[in-house]
């Protein structure tokens, strides 16, 4: 069963400079939200950027992973209040 | 909150082909033709929105798909709805076309927009409703 802190080290050993910070939501180790911060993420649409992060986990999306709730920024993005 | 509002799209599964092994249906599936993947296309080229969610609009199945809905109900929008339950073939083949492994999914155009967190996100700042114009 993953961990929040075990889905943020596999973020960033994937996604080289980017920096996650990830909750378990239920406490289940099944739904997670992940804040993740990149680089690699500039220039590339919102779509791409999810995709960037759900291609780490591939088939584990969906499957031990039931939900991975994600919002990307790029280093110069100042997060909405 | 009409009840009409949506479309729902039936998506019956065809029947199997005549001498289809009776094993392991998704990997026989790549190597014919692939009539799920095609009225998947179909359904996205004929409907300005669509939502492939999982659940009814009326009765979502999941809090991410209620949560679509009800942003895009809050907005007026029109939309067609799949419901993705109604045969594991259809998640599987979706994704497979969309490059996107989760549920909800809506497309306007007939291009991908998002999941909730993207829909959700585009609603809040005033994206979304330009995007459905």
């Amino acid at each position: 069963m993953p961990s929040a802190e075990h889905i943020k080290q596999r973020i960033e050993a994937a996604i080289p400079g980017s920096s996650a910070e990830v909750e378990d939501l239920t406490g289940g180790g099944d739904h997670f939200r992940a804040l993740v911060t990149a680089e690699a993420f500039a220039g590339r649409s919102r779509i791409e950027q999810h995709r960037l992060v759900y291609e780490v986990f591939g088939a584990e999306i969906g499957g031990p992973i039931h939900a991975l709730t994600l919002k990307t920024l790029t280093p110069d993005t100042i997060p909405a209040p | 909150m009409s009840a009409n509002q949506f479309d729902p799209v039936p998506m019956a599964p065809p029947q199997p082909a005549a001498g289809a092994a009776p094993s392991s249906p998704a990997v026989a599936a790549e190597d014919r033709a692939n009539p799920i993947r095609d009225a998947i296309a179909e359904a996205i080229s004929e409907h300005k929105v669509i939502l492939f969610m999982k659940g009814t609009p009326d009765a979502p199945a999941c809090g991410f798909s209620a949560r679509t809905v009800a942003i895009l109900q809050s907005l007026d929008t029109p939309f067609a709805a799949v419901d993705v339950l109604g045969d594991p073939r259809i998640r599987h083949e979706l994704s497979a076309l969309s490059n996107w492994p989760t549920i909800p999914q809506l497309f306007v155009d007939g291009e991908l927009v998002g999941g909730c967190d993207i829909v959700t996100e585009m609603f809040e700042s005033g994206e979304l409703e330009q995007a459905l114009q």
